[in-house]
């Protein structure tokens, strides 16, 4: 007689689509986050693929390849690109792996919306990247979009406008999904103060994100109406004023910058302890240090616009704001040290690209000071350097630390572990060449060599050779990234439950790779002690 | 599942909805309130 199952009973209870279907229906966290993550890497590569043309044109002095007004738009569309299409999406796509596996959920609150939250984006972006396509070129005001320059845009503008709104409403549904999903969907006895940090970290997030993207919106609504609708918010001969675009862009921009970072907290304190086989030192502290950061980045955003002309008063409070950072931040990094303290070190990928965050996070950290104090901005105001100091902060910070995750996670989410050797050939090479791209960039900075020009000076030409050598290193290196991915998703050694030694937390309770829905009933208080061991 | 699952089931979805519920309003209420709050101003 052959056994009737009843609905709770049946083997699998995944209830999984095929084909195409799977994925443009896709409700499950893991499908989701995958297509996040597909997505962000595409985006990477194309916002790669723009930097490298950036790189080209500055290899020599003089115009070589490009038109000033079409370079402008490369660097435009490189950080729009980077910002909004590869950081952010990679952030959210690995939130929907692991929020779910580490709180002890069997999905994300609401799937549906998560759904939608994907879907927005490929629309959002091809409307963007189609810009290049239309009369007038894609838009070339910089990722910043200044008025007046930026209503200078050409059919591209509305099209600007209207993939910034739908960029900001998928980052709005994700966020709102993420804290419904760890406010209460996470397991009874998985107390607030025994999260993963990288749990913590994307909560904060997803916070910020709910406050800033809605002045953005509002921001960008301003621009479209002195565009089209005749108002004068920005135009000072119609009484409105430029400036105020300034400040009400970067009480967005300044939150974005930690929207971009924090994530990537979270997870070096998740593999530091690992490859350390120790507790992370001072797990309190840093969730304290994290929301600290997240509080004082609303306080600090005139620090982008000092030349633009405040009161000293202002300019002071600024100042010394932004310097306030280094106070939590410096527990960060002060904790993950001492977790290393007297530890049993291993150097597996995961943890080596943690330790180059460690160090050139640092480095971008410690060139932001520089920025921070008024006199020295002035210098500085519009040059490499600037451009040095944020893309320390955004390569071998937000790059590396999800290249970190990725590493970290990726044999729990095949069953297999990749390729270690091309892993570490991967992270050498990176390390290398962000390098001699990048720090380049503070002698050219601070000789003077201004940023967002096609072509300069010839006394700048041996460190833009240098710079861009280390750009095409740096580009090509990172083809090893999707490679070592496909090869560990189609096979490799098995790996149990515990993918690394000294691992803890609830994803590595899970089967490698873990079941469709993961915690289908919530992991028991033993369970979750032995997990949440920080 | 037990009586007893089902009853915590039924309180945890009612407690995704109502949650989920308060952040769509506030994000909404940031988002529109933010535009129409510059829209009314550009109008005087």
């Amino acid at each position: 007689m052959a056994e009737v199952l009843t609905h709770a009973e049946h083997d699998d209870h995944d209830h999984k689509p095929h084909g195409w279907r799977r994925w443009v229906y896709a409700t499950n966290h893991k499908d989701i986050g995958t297509m996040y993550l597909i997505f962000a890497c595409t985006m990477f590569f194309i916002g790669g693929g723009a930097a490298m043309l950036i790189r080209l044109e500055l290899f020599k002095p003089g115009l070589q390849f490009f038109d000033p007004q079409f370079f402008n738009s490369l660097t435009t569309m490189h950080a729009l690109i980077m910002i909004f299409g590869a950081v952010m999406p990679g952030w959210t796509g690995l939130a929907n792996w692991m929020i779910p596996m580490q709180v002890g959920a069997p999905d994300m609150a609401l799937p549906r919306l998560n759904n939608l939250s994907f879907w927005i984006l490929p629309f959002a972006f091809t409307l963007l990247i189609a810009s290049f396509f239309v009369p007038g070129g894609a838009p070339a005001g910089g990722w910043t979009m200044y008025p007046p320059l930026i209503l200078q845009t050409g059919a591209a503008f509305p099209m600007l406008i209207f993939s910034i709104h739908l960029m900001g409403a998928s980052s709005i549904l994700g966020a709102i999904n993420i804290i419904v999903t760890i406010m209460n969907m996470r397991a009874p006895a998985l107390s607030l103060l025994r999260l993963p940090l990288f749990v913590w970290t994307w909560l904060i997030t997803a916070y910020l994100l709910i406050a800033v993207m809605p002045v953005l919106a509002g921001a960008v609504t301003m621009l479209l109406t002195d565009h089209f609708f005749g108002t004068t918010f920005f135009t000072a001969a119609g009484g409105g004023d430029p400036v105020m675009f300034q400040h009400i862009f970067w009480f967005f921009g300044h939150p974005e910058v930690y929207i971009l970072i924090l994530p990537a907290f979270g997870i070096v304190s998740e593999v530091i302890p690992t490859f350390s086989r120790k507790p992370l030192f001072g797990y309190e502290a840093m969730v304290y240090a994290t929301a600290s950061i997240a509080f004082l980045s609303f306080i600090v955003w005139a620090h982008h616009m000092f030349t633009v002309g405040m009161p000293l008063a202002a300019q002071l409070f600024f100042m010394l704001s932004t310097m306030l950072i280094a106070v939590p931040t410096g527990v960060k990094v002060f904790n993950w040290t001492t977790t290393m303290w007297k530890g049993s070190l291993s150097f597996e990928p995961p943890m080596l690209f943690a330790l180059a965050f460690l160090f050139l996070f640092t480095i971008g950290g410690f060139s932001g000071l520089m920025l921070a104090i008024v006199p020295a901005d002035y210098q500085y105001q519009d040059t490499y350097f600037v451009v040095a100091h944020f893309h320390y902060v955004l390569v071998p910070g937000a790059i590396f630390g999800m290249m970190a995750g990725v590493y970290y996670w990726l044999p729990k989410w095949t069953g297999h572990m990749y390729d270690m050797k091309l892993a570490k050939w991967h992270f050498w090479l990176s390390t290398i060449f962000v390098n001699v791209l990048f720090f380049p960039q503070h002698f050219l900075g601070l000789a003077g060599m201004p940023r967002r020009i096609p072509d300069y000076a010839v006394q700048f030409t041996d460190w833009n050779m240098v710079s861009s050598i280390g750009g095409f290193a740096f580009g090509l290196a990172q083809l090893l990234f999707p490679y070592i991915i496909w090869k560990c998703v189609r096979g490799g050694e098995r790996i149990g439950n515990r993918a690394w030694e000294g691992a803890h937390g609830l994803e590595w309770e899970l089967p490698s790779p873990p079941p469709y829905h993961s915690w289908t009933t919530p992991p028991s208080d033993a369970v979750i002690a032995r997990g949440a061991e920080h | 599942m037990s009586g007893t699952d089902m009853a915590l089931e039924e309180q945890r979805r009612l407690r995704v909805r109502r949650s989920a519920l308060v952040w769509a309003l506030i994000a909404a209420a940031f988002y529109i309130g933010f535009i129409v709050l510059t829209l009314v101003r550009g109008a005087k």
